[in-house]
């Protein structure tokens, strides 16, 4: 017997691959570029998802993960460190090809110190960041967003990650799958 | 309308007095300096000792170098501790650049300014012939020595023999340095809301264009460290950094450790101490120094003695 969420998700991808006269979920993936004002460049994938019964193309749930690993620490000294981000989005004005959105992240943040001696610093922390900014869309499958953050957690030399900055800004290029 | 409340709300910002309330008995008025400005020859080795003897040139001299906004205090209590070894190691501590001195003297200098007495002081006791020539900084002393290191300074020069950083700074604590250029020129300036015998050693007022130029210094020696930065040979290398420090981000070590290679290759040397002192070496004028902070200070202090002068710890 199938697990109930499997059941919902099977349930959901068949209703939009079958079903030519219903809208159809979005599915945004892409890549997620990001850059924390006097720090790092972190980047990575971004998934973003509309269900046709949830305020259809205005609300999307997504997952991202960004990571300096793929930026800044690449080949050098930087430290690598990991953002896994649940976000809310709000898209405005649909139909439309420049859309407003505001966004609410959450998540978890970690950065690897490497070496045993500095095993007593805090180097994990919770992400919380309000984002805003502007989604370039047409007809084509292609979306790309551009956006400013701030991380209302951050360190402060005593407490929190000490590569933790507050304000960052970011351009996801995606693409739906179901489109 | 709403332009007009942008507009307003401009005005408003950039109108506003950025004139701090400066009194005299601050050091940002300008009405007194730091002492090695009026007595140079009892903080410079190359004025105190212009003419050493061939023993002299080849005595330890310490050049200790103080952080932003403070001046030669900071290093006070070395020099004090060393002074019964006075005849096998010289202090010579330096006024930064711009420091020491005014609001605005301080407002106007450069991170390059600052570094400059650095380099003068230590270009002078190279000319008089001292040979053993060692570093000590403290705070935005480490990025400024750290930059010499990192842009070729010292090639083809005389190599210091040791470099010691305390609570050096890659990273602030306060993540608000961050958004210095777009909320620094809205602010003016920062009140560090020092206590008043504070106010003879460090600037009261922090303009924000030397916050801006801190954070150059800042993402300077942070992306050398990035790139890699090798130590001259035969030059070693020692930070000593509290856990817990809220002017100076811990995690200043880590890119330190990361970045910092010594001539062969190998790691610097890093003591991560059980300290929530900023400047842990500094206790004077602190109202809540406890007898382990007096022991960090101490340990320290003779670590770095020994480093200079070669002894082997036990």
């Amino acid at each position: 017997m199938l697990k109930p969420l499997t059941l919902c998700i099977l349930l959901l991808v068949g209703g939009a691959l079958f079903d030519s006269t219903a809208q159809k979920p979005i599915l945004d993936v892409g890549l997620r570029l990001q850059k924390t004002i006097n720090l790092y460049n972190e980047n990575g994938l971004s998934v973003q998802y509309c269900h046709p019964t949830l305020c259809y193309d205005k609300l999307y749930f997504g997952l991202s993960y960004v990571t300096s690993r793929l930026g800044t620490a690449f080949n050098s000294n930087a430290i690598k460190q990991d953002n896994y981000i649940l976000s809310g989005t709000w898209m405005f004005r649909p139909q439309h090809v420049v859309r407003p959105f505001a966004r609410l992240n959450t998540g978890y943040f970690h950065a690897d110190y490497e070496y045993a001696i500095f095993d007593d610093l805090d180097n994990n922390s919770m992400l919380l960041s309000p984002e805003g900014g502007v989604c370039f869309e047409t007809h084509l499958p292609l979306k790309i967003s551009l956006s400013m953050g701030y991380n209302v957690i951050t360190g402060n030399g005593v407490n929190g990650a000490g590569t933790l900055f507050p304000l960052y800004l970011q351009t996801t290029l995606s693409w739906n799958v179901f489109k | 309308m709403r332009l007009y409340v942008m507009v307003m709300l401009m005005g408003l910002v950039a109108g506003c007095d950025k004139t701090p309330p400066i009194t005299d008995a601050m050091l940002d008025s300008g009405t007194f300096f730091d002492p090695s400005l009026y007595h140079p020859e009892k903080y410079l080795t190359s004025i105190a000792h212009p003419n050493p003897t061939t023993a002299e040139k080849a005595r330890p001299v310490i050049i200790a170098c103080h952080g932003y906004s403070a001046t030669t205090f900071e290093w006070d209590e070395f020099r004090a501790w060393l002074k019964p070894d006075s005849d096998q190691v010289f202090v010579s501590q330096v006024l930064l650049g711009g420091h020491g001195r005014s609001y605005e003297e301080f407002k106007q200098s450069t991170w390059r300014d600052w570094q400059d007495s650095i380099k003068s002081e230590y270009e002078r006791l190279v000319k008089e012939g001292y040979t053993n020539i060692n570093f000590a900084g403290s705070s935005t002393s480490g990025p400024l020595i750290m930059e010499l290191v990192a842009s070729g300074y010292f090639n083809g020069k005389v190599t210091p023999k040791n470099i010691l950083l305390v609570d050096p700074i890659v990273v602030a604590s306060n993540k608000t340095l961050s958004l210095v250029s777009i909320l620094g020129p809205m602010l003016g300036y920062i009140d560090t809301g020092n206590s008043a015998a504070e106010d003879k050693y460090w600037y009261h007022f922090r303009p924000q264009e030397t916050l801006q130029e801190l954070q150059t210094l800042l993402n300077r020696v942070r992306k050398d460290l990035e790139k890699g930065v090798t130590l001259p040979a035969g030059c070693a290398m020692k930070v000593y950094k509290s856990k817990k420090d809220d002017v100076a981000d811990p995690v200043s070590a880590v890119m330190i450790y990361k970045g910092m290679r010594t001539a062969s290759g190998g790691l610097i040397d890093m003591d991560m101490v059980d300290s929530r002192l900023h400047v842990f070496t500094r206790l004077d004028l602190r109202t809540d120094a406890t007898a382990k902070d007096r022991e960090n200070q101490q340990n320290a202090f003779q670590d770095m003695e020994n480093r200079v002068l070669n002894i082997m710890a036990e």
